[in-house]
């Protein structure tokens, strides 16, 4: 019913506009008022010059309003690097943005039909197109130098790449990130994607997992899965990117890092985080918007920031829900949180033992794994 | 050699025509082949005008769907229950049919409006008109043109009703997510997008017809004395839109018949070491990003293809309208040339933290900026051509074109910023992209196609459309889609495709923008709405046309009488004797294109 009168209210609304538009026009056509164009044109030119402050005034009040709430800068280094050139980029365009925005306008307002008026037959001018060709073709020339220096910063060659360094291993699938770290070894276990490997573990296949991981290889026993992306402060990171099912994209929009990843394509990002969470709510406290109460928490909003991990390529469903917490803290804290984690073997050994009908030795350091593994964040920085 | 001869061959050809001229006049026209069948390229223009009108209604219509989601994520609306059934069960869209419903937005405005409707439209009336020709090359296909266009969207629109729903993985198609026909990794990419393939395979061969159609008619049927050098900017546009399409499409076909391989007979063009649903499944060896490069080399010429055209129709609009040749007429077309070239060097900038090679993306950046050349040239340009004209600012027409190089400004300048690899990174696939594609491809071919639709309106229907709905509808449009997007640019780094932002904090903090923006959304959909009424009406009822040339144009199409007959003009074809652009010269307000040179003068080329 209220969608029928919705319809109903629309449907009106676009008649009488309409009615009132046909009964002016009637109306200057019967009093010859549409020949006389010069007088229509005249008014149209006032109105274009309006819309120009119109849309300036409207340029600096949403930037009052929402410059603000942007995300606040970025915390790694190369996103500092990118920053920079944003901002050149910015410049340039901004003046280009403004002069020609208000030319355009003005020319319409200025140049406005008047009767009688002689044009001035202006068809082509060398010397002009030289110099708005050659101008911007240096400021590109500028950005593109600049911009390729930046880009093949950010993706240094792996012998580039200092040995002291933290390696994790992501692997997206609908609707989930799994972070692998590599355990106290700092190795990865092999994976192997073949039939033999990859799979859902049963009773008689206790070694399948969806990961295709070999427990064979030694290097594995160690590895775990972590709920949080932990990273150590002005320690650089090499993120090693992988797909399950289809295209996902690692965002992580405090570190202006992004990278797809695919499918049978192996992805990294390499990049070094430059503050640890409480360093960022230390610096976002300064700011008002940040001061703000969250409604939901009652407190302000930079007690509660957390880094974010996200997925920015469409990747079915539940693509928007695809979070999971970053967490840049100090080296000593990332190795206590370290030991924290059960190696993803645990399970797997005990499946094993299952199925060949080992029983398993209880020991003190089982059961220390057992209950200390926690990383509810809230917890870790209290 | 060849083309003078063909040139011979038509005039020859003209004469046979003005010879048997009365027979051909009253061959029997029947309903069928005068308004369904036609091979007349007026009426193929209007055919694609109002099949891509409704096209726009309905790709717009679901922006509005998807825009009620984004700004109001947790109301419920019954209506919506109303039409869209299961999908929307509550009144609340499912996140399946969110992802539709964008990608159908994003396909439908693309290709069948921005691609069939704008330059099928005006490509059809003008080229013929403009050059002095009875009709396109091959009239016959011309025809198959619009009907293969129109069975596509015949495809299109079934898909739309399936029960698994229409194709949901992005107007983009990038497999796994489209590779894989399995409703459950993705709800369309059952039934939904074996259509989405067909519909679009049936497109190509659309444009692909149009296209040569298009090609062989300028480079052939010129009428005598129109040299490349006297077409007007229009005809130059148009000519690079068909050689963009003829090149482009058929990568975009290759790409999806691939796709479809790998989908129904288990070929791994696209697919390797995919585990669903805890199995390996046994494609192997392919790679997702070979998809991405067959997209974008499609792709990236597509949006050329929309925006040239807009380009050539606001270049010819804004100078009969300022009454005053354009400014730089050979600069134009050489960066339309350029653009065309270049066209085909970057699409890769789409792609640049695809997992590509990183290398390859430093190339692309420096192509992708070199393009903002020529663009910034044809900026200066336009805006010089206003300078100290008498612009004729009553007509929408050129209201619309003053609109369209406003938004080709805001939405250039943020290419460069996406063009540069390294700040791709935080932007890519945010609504900083969102804002930029919207108002540079979007909302500028929009401006040109309205601009086109209010100069040509008396053309082609000889009626004026009402003007006083055509200053509502533009500075409706204009302050409305500066509304809608410009904000875009503040959620910098916010993911696009998102169907809600409650699940991150990051991207939780524009709730009222969000509503702002749909509410500006649903006020421009309204005004577009009028738009239609304005034509629809004004077509049958409008003010007539009192003179053949109402706006003192110089090209050729003004020659024509206003009854619509096959073969444009009565008796002989006016031969051209001067450029498009003579205007406030020699005394004079306009020079017409037929006008032969007064004594001693000299023809500009």
């Amino acid at each position: 019913m209220a969608t029928l009168l919705g319809i109903i209210i629309l449907i009106c609304i676009i008649l009488v506009v309409f009615y009132v538009a046909r009964t002016v026009e009637l109306t200057k056509e019967i009093q010859g008022d549409l020949d006389d164009t010069s007088k229509r044109s005249n008014i149209q030119g006032i109105l274009l010059l309006g819309f120009l402050i119109v849309f300036f005034i409207g340029i600096a009040w949403s930037s009052k309003l929402f410059l603000p709430r942007m995300i606040p800068t970025p915390a790694s280094t190369h996103g500092l690097e990118i920053q920079k050139l944003f901002n050149i980029t910015l410049f340039f365009t901004g003046i280009v943005f403004i002069i020609t925005q208000v030319v355009l306008f003005w020319f319409a307002f200025r140049y406005r039909e008047k009767k009688g008026a002689k044009v001035f037959p202006f068809t082509h001018s060398n010397m002009l197109e030289i110099i708005w060709t050659v101008i911007p073709a240096a400021v590109m020339m500028i950005l593109v130098a600049k911009g390729m220096i930046t880009w093949l910063n950010i993706f240094p060659s792996t012998k580039d790449m200092p040995k002291d360094k933290l390696v994790i291993e992501v692997t997206a699938q609908q609707f989930k990130w799994n972070l692998r770290y590599p355990g106290v070894d700092g190795n990865f276990g092999n994976r192997k994607i073949d039939q033999e490997h990859v799979g859902i573990a049963s009773k008689d296949q206790w070694w399948k997992n969806e990961f295709g991981i070999d427990w064979d290889d030694s290097a594995s026993h160690d590895d775990f899965f972590a709920d949080t992306l932990y990273l150590v402060k002005n320690k650089p990171v090499l993120c090693k990117l992988g797909a399950l099912d289809v295209l996902h994209s690692f965002y992580l929009p405090h570190f202006f890092v992004k990278m797809d990843c695919v499918p049978g394509v192996p992805t990294t990002f390499y990049f070094t985080p430059t503050q640890t969470t409480l360093e960022k709510r230390e610096e976002l406290s300064k700011l008002p918007e940040w001061q703000k109460i969250n409604l939901t928490t009652g407190a302000p909003r930079y007690t509660t920031f957390m880094y974010e991990l996200a997925c920015a390529e469409l990747c079915g469903r539940s693509h928007f829900g695809m979070q999971k917490y970053v967490m840049v803290v100090e080296q000593a804290e990332y190795d206590k949180w370290v030991l924290c984690h059960t190696p993803a073997y645990a399970s797997v050994k005990k499946a094993k033992d299952d199925a060949m009908g080992i029983k398993p030795v209880e020991t003190a350091v089982n059961d220390s794994m057992k209950v200390t593994r926690t990383d509810s964040l809230i917890t870790t920085i209290k | 050699m060849a083309i003078e001869e063909a040139r011979n061959l038509h005039v020859s050809d003209d004469h046979h025509h003005d010879a048997s001229h009365d027979d051909h006049h009253h061959e029997p026209e029947t309903f069928l082949t005068k308004y369904i069948f036609s091979q007349d390229h007026k009426m193929i223009a209007k055919q694609f005008l109002f099949t891509g009108m409704f096209w726009a209604i309905v790709g717009a219509f679901f922006s509005v769907l998807f825009r009620m989601q984004l700004g109001w994520p947790d109301t419920s609306f019954p209506f919506l229950e109303v039409i869209l059934g299961k999908w929307a069960e509550g009144g609340k869209i499912s996140s399946d049919f969110y992802y539709a419903l964008v990608t159908m937005h994003g396909t439908i405005l693309v290709f069948f409006v921005l691609t069939a409707g704008l330059s099928g439209t005006f490509s059809n009336l003008l080229i013929p008109y403009q050059l002095g020709a009875r009709d396109m090359a091959s009239g016959f296909i011309n025809m198959l043109s619009y009907w293969f266009f129109f069975f596509s969207g015949v495809v299109m629109f079934i898909s739309l009703f399936v029960q698994t729903g229409p194709a949901s993985g992005g107007w983009t198609a990038y497999p796994p997510i489209n590779g894989v026909r399995d409703i459950a990794v993705n709800q369309g990419s059952g039934l939904g997008l074996d259509l989405w393939i067909l519909s679009m395979s049936l497109f190509i061969i659309s444009v692909l017809l149009g296209g040569l159609n298009y090609v062989a008619t300028i480079l052939n049927l010129r009428t005598k004395g129109m040299t490349m050098w006297r077409m007007p900017l229009t005809i130059w546009a148009f000519l690079f839109t068909a050689v963009l399409g003829i090149l482009s499409f058929p990568a975009l076909l290759a790409a999806v018949v691939l796709m479809q391989f790998d989908r129904l007979f288990d070929t791994s063009f696209y697919l390797s070491d995919l585990v669903i649903g805890g199995k390996l499944i046994p494609h192997h060896g392919g790679s997702p990003i070979l998809f991405q490069h067959l997209f974008w080399f499609l792709g990236h010429p597509e949006v050329y293809i929309i925006i040239l055209p807009a380009m050539g129709l606001v270049s010819e609009i804004m100078s009969v309208h300022a009454r005053k040749a354009i400014f730089g007429y050979r600069a134009m077309v050489i960066s339309i040339m350029a653009i065309t070239v270049l066209a085909f060097l970057v699409w890769a900038h789409h792609m640049f933290i695809s997992g590509m090679n990183p290398f390859a993306g430093s190339i692309f950046v420096l192509f992708t900026l070199i393009i903002a050349v020529p663009s910034a040239v044809k900026v200066f340009n336009w805006i010089t051509t206003l300078w100290r004209g008498n612009l004729r600012l009553e007509n929408p027409a050129m209201l619309f074109s003053i609109g369209f190089v406003s938004m080709f400004i805001s939405g250039g300048l943020t290419g460069i910023f996406l063009g540069n690899s390294a700040i791709d990174i935080p932007l890519h696939d945010t609504y900083f992209v969102v804002a930029h594609f919207h108002i540079v491809m979007g909302v500028a071919a929009f401006f040109g196609m309205f601009a086109g639709v209010y100069h040509w309106f008396p053309k082609m229907f000889g009626r004026h459309l009402n003007t006083t709905l055509g200053y509502i509808h533009f500075y409706g449009t204009l302050i409305g889609a500066y509304a809608i997007f410009f904000p875009m640019h503040f959620m910098t780094g916010i993911p696009r495709r998102y169907a809600r932002f409650d699940n991150f904090e990051f991207a939780n903090n524009f709730a009222d923008l969000n509503k702002f923006i749909s509410i500006a959304a649903i006020v421009v959909f309204i005004l577009q709405l009028m738009f239609v009424v304005n034509v629809i009406y004004s077509a049958f009822k409008g003010r007539k046309m009192k003179s053949l040339n109402p706006y003192g144009a110089t090209t050729l199409e003004w020659t024509t009488p206003v009854e619509h007959f096959h073969g444009n003009w009565h008796g002989e074809i006016p031969e051209v004797h001067r450029w498009p652009y003579d205007m406030g010269v020699n005394g004079r307000e306009f020079i017409p294109q037929d006008e032969p040179l007064a004594e001693g003068e000299v023809s500009h080329s």
